[in-house]
């Protein structure tokens, strides 16, 4: 297992230089560049470009973008803050979006397992239709549309949250766009633990549990939900992924000061260094978690792991 | 005991599965960031403007506090809220004296001399002289890379354009401190328009000493911003979503701001934006053109005429557009009270003329359009149809198709598609294409010379025609049409630098057949003046609009 997680992290850091040396390829095929401001004269262009660099080969300055990467270093934002370091931009922005991504998973999965449940357990009855509902609901409307919606009713018909996310109401403000970014994912999570329960409930050995006369709790939870879980966390991956996605407008709408709504600003305006390091965190944080379900998945199901560790061997 | 196992595995699953995904396998940054947010929350309210604030929507970021460095009408206005320069703008946009208490004018204009009222930096320094020069230097210093350095050239102060180049040393900058309270200016040539220039954020004044101690920090915190201005920042980070300004006790003028501090809210989405305003969170919004004619009818709407101008610029060196005749047609053929009454309905006005209304006010205390009349490029389908037979005939050709390219905003593109079916329907054998891009890529495009028409925009810098005119000359980097004309060259060199230069009457006179040429000549086609509309809550007063640099001014405003 060890060594099979070791090979996983080594392969995982040559995935993100890859995306490194990609993201600069692209950025120099991007049409203009910070500076074709139609203010600036060719000299103060010219200028600018050398102030930062931006004179040089784009191998050479992928070369010392990595060099100051590894020291921490990722340069500075050219247009959106000017001459700020990225990592001063980023240290109030990072984790506020951490924070409210985080809950919106932790909420949408709970919720997602437990609709999931409800729906299994009480088969073709109206739980299971509302269930239904809210799945297609959930996966049909984009998170935006929730967004609005959400802070429409709540924020301004209501008034029970603030319109706005707001530093003085963290927790407070952050709910509407928790909950508008969890959609997604509870309906796709009660989706797929319907169905992956509704198998297994069906399944002979839960038929043997069931008239051994096992607890219903613990039949449900140890015999049942353990055994759908597995596809269940294959598509969280992907999820997470939708959420950095969701992130980038339902942060615009509620003003977040996260890493979404820079992103989007950034990539307007060509600021290099900001896309490069943004983009270099979500492919980060990416490739982390699908390491974290692939080790996740020999702790729920033994055979995956003995199964890869005898492929690891073989090769 | 392995049944046990088995149990605390998987009671443990979802938790340890959601667990893993919050913060990508490491909650420790995530733990941290809530306390480290409350505490920011509970220093931010401390230090959020209560009582008679002024509650305002910005739509972007500020992108940099310091004066030198900052080029957009955000940061400017922010600036401008926290410092002052040696004049301000009163309500009509006229400079009046600010940290310049008074003025010494050579006989021949070319030397000035500031003298400076009392007047403090927020942390008790008093303003000097020394801080304006090294502001000026620090902003034509080719390490600076300030983007504005070529403002201190069109101010005319002496050797600007040579320091900025790196021929020349700092020290020959014409800005000198005689003493604390003394500032000498030179000049190339007087500048008429010189004194609203200082209102501007590149001419601001800088604490060297302060500057120094914050290093590379230097404006980027409130403990790294100085104010000498109406208001001074309590809350600000660099890219913040929320700004807080609080009114500065120790402002030279303290008693004419009424306010007691600004709250700048950024909302990229103008639905939002309206939204919060609906709700009492705003007091000032600026709404999106498509937002317009909802909100119209409302009291509370206002149209602020903006410095943009909008236009079609035809490439003279692509084949059929050298000529004279199909220029007139193209620029006359399409209804422009349509565009700004049907398409855009923000308060935009149809541009007959080169040079936008509102911008500069002349020698004899006119407007310039006022002087210069609107008569130009006034739709006439007949008129335009009547060039168009005459192109056809000295061209030889029966028709013609040109590729019109377009930034892919919204508007630009409704513009755009009305403009090509108005050429199309009026023209008939012309065809238009439309090709969108972003605006970066449709800059980089008309620069290179590579398109045919473009649909382009210019905004002023400075409070003078001389701002649009001086595009249009041989080898402007902004005459992307490639027009050529030495009468216009010369008159334009005169007025910079030359005979007219030292004639404002005269000046002013040839400005007006400036642009006249330009616009018997098509060298561009005028399509609209932008307007802006805005939202402004019953009770707040005396918000002074600008259509240069700094688009709003509270140092007068008052809510009740």
């Amino acid at each position: 297992m060890k060594r099979y997680i070791v090979k996983r992290i080594c392969i995982s850091a040559a995935t993100l230089l890859a995306i490194l040396l990609i993201l600069f390829l692209m950025l120099q095929l991007m049409p203009g560049s910070p500076f074709n401001d139609e203010k600036l004269t060719q000299s103060q262009v010219a200028l600018l470009n050398a102030k930062y660099g931006l004179d040089k080969p784009v191998f050479i300055r992928f070369l010392n973008y990595v060099k100051n990467m590894l020291s921490g270093d990722f340069g500075v934002s050219y247009t959106i803050s000017k001459n700020t370091s990225i990592t001063t931009l980023l240290a109030t922005r990072l984790p506020i979006s951490i924070r409210i991504g985080g809950q919106a998973v932790l909420l949408g999965t709970l919720v997602g397992l437990v609709l999931g449940l409800i729906a299994a357990l009480k088969h073709n009855t109206v739980f299971d239709t509302m269930t239904t509902v809210i799945s297609v609901l959930g996966v049909s409307l984009p998170s935006y549309v929730f967004a609005l919606g959400l802070s429409y009713t709540l924020g301004y018909q209501f008034k029970w949250f603030p319109l706005l996310y707001q530093q003085q109401e963290a927790i407070k403000s952050s709910i509407l766009p928790t909950i508008s970014l969890a959609m997604f994912t509870v309906a796709t999570v009660a989706r797929f633990t319907r169905t992956e329960m509704l198998e297994v409930l069906g399944s002979d050995y839960m038929l043997l549990a069931e008239s051994k006369g096992l607890p219903g709790g613990r039949l449900i939870l140890v015999h049942g939900l353990r055994n759908a879980l597995i596809p269940i966390v294959t598509v969280l991956a992907p999820l997470v992924v939708s959420l950095m996605t969701g992130s980038l407008v339902v942060e615009k709408i509620f003003s977040i000061p996260g890493i979404g709504s820079l992103l989007v600003t950034a990539i307007q305006s060509n600021d290099y260094n900001v896309i490069v390091t943004l983009a270099f965190i979500y492919s980060a944080m990416y490739i982390g978690i699908m390491l974290a379900v692939d080790i996740l998945y020999g702790l729920i199901d033994p055979r995956i792991r003995l199964a890869k560790e005898d492929d690891y061997e073989q090769s | 005991m392995r049944k046990a196992m088995k149990k605390l595995v998987s009671l443990g699953l979802s938790g340890l599965m959601v667990w893993s995904l919050t913060g990508c396998g490491n909650s420790k940054p995530a733990v941290s960031s809530t306390s480290e947010t409350q505490a920011a929350a509970q220093t931010q309210e401390s230090a959020a403007a209560k009582g008679n604030a002024l509650n305002v929507h910005i739509d972007v970021e500020v992108a940099s506090m310091d004066p030198q460095i900052a080029t957009d009408g955000t940061s400017f206005e922010v600036i401008a809220d926290t410092t002052d320069g040696l004049y301000e703008l009163d309500a009509d946009g006229n400079p009046v004296p600010a940290l310049a208490e008074s003025v010494d004018k050579s006989a021949d204009g070319l030397t000035l001399t500031y003298h400076l009222r009392d007047a403090k930096w927020s942390n008790g320094t008093p303003v000097t002289a020394k801080d304006f020069v090294f502001a000026w230097r620090r902003a034509v210093n080719p390490v600076t890379a300030s983007e504005y350095a070529f403002i201190v050239g069109i101010a005319g102060i002496k050797n600007a354009d040579a320091v900025s180049s790196g021929e020349k040393p700092l020290e020959e900058l014409g800005v000198t401190a005689v003493d604390d309270k003394t500032l000498k200016v030179e000049l190339d040539v007087p500048v008429p328009f010189f004194e609203s220039l200082m209102a501007f954020p590149t001419f601001y004044p800088v604490n060297e000493e302060f500057f120094t101690k914050c290093a590379d920090q230097y404006a980027s915190t409130p403990d790294t911003l100085l104010s000498n201005g109406p208001f001074k920042i309590t809350a600000y980070e660099p890219a913040a979503t929320t700004i807080t300004l609080e009114k500065n006790p120790d402002y030279w003028d303290a008693g004419k701001v009424k306010l007691d501090g600004i709250n700048y809210q950024v909302i990229k989405d103008s639905q939002q934006a309206m939204l919060a305003y609906q709700n009492g969170d705003l007091d000032l919004v600026t709404l999106s053109g498509e937002q317009v004619e909802q909100f119209q009818a409302d009291p509370e709407f206002k149209n602020i005429m903006a410095g943009y101008l909008w236009y079609m610029s035809p490439n003279t060196k692509v084949a059929g557009l050298e000529n004279l005749n199909l220029r007139k047609a193209l620029s006359l053929c399409f209804d422009k009270e349509a565009v700004c009454s049907n398409i855009l309905k923000d308060g935009s006005i149809p541009a007959y003329f080169a040079v936008p209304t509102l911008l500069a006010t002349g020698p004899d205390g006119k407007d310039y359009r006022e002087d210069a009349g609107s008569n130009y490029f006034k739709t006439d389908k007949a008129e335009a149809l009547k060039y168009w037979e005459e192109a056809k005939k000295e061209l030889g050709v029966e028709s013609l198709t040109y590729t019109m390219i377009v930034e892919d905003t919204e508007s630009a593109i409704n513009v755009a598609q009305f403009l090509q079916s108005e050429i199309q329907t009026t023209l008939p054998g012309i065809t238009i294409n439309l090709e969108q891009m972003p605006k970066k890529n449709r800059v980089e495009r008309m620069q290179a010379g590579e398109f045919e028409i473009g649909l382009t925009r210019w905004g002023p810098d400075y409070a003078d025609p001389m701002t649009y005119l001086d595009m249009w000359i041989t080898d402007s980097p902004n005459n992307y049409g490639f027009w050529s004309n030495e009468e216009y060259d010369s008159i334009i060199q005169s007025a910079k630098k030359g005979e007219l230069a030292l004639d404002p009457a005269a000046r002013w006179k040839a400005l007006i057949g400036a642009e006249k040429i330009v616009c018997d000549n098509a060298v561009i086609f005028p399509v609209y003046q932008k307007g802006n509309a805005v939202m402004q809550k019953a009770g707040v007063e005396g918000v002074e609009f600008h259509s240069i640099a700094i688009n709003r001014y509270f140092k007068n405003t008052t809510k009740k």
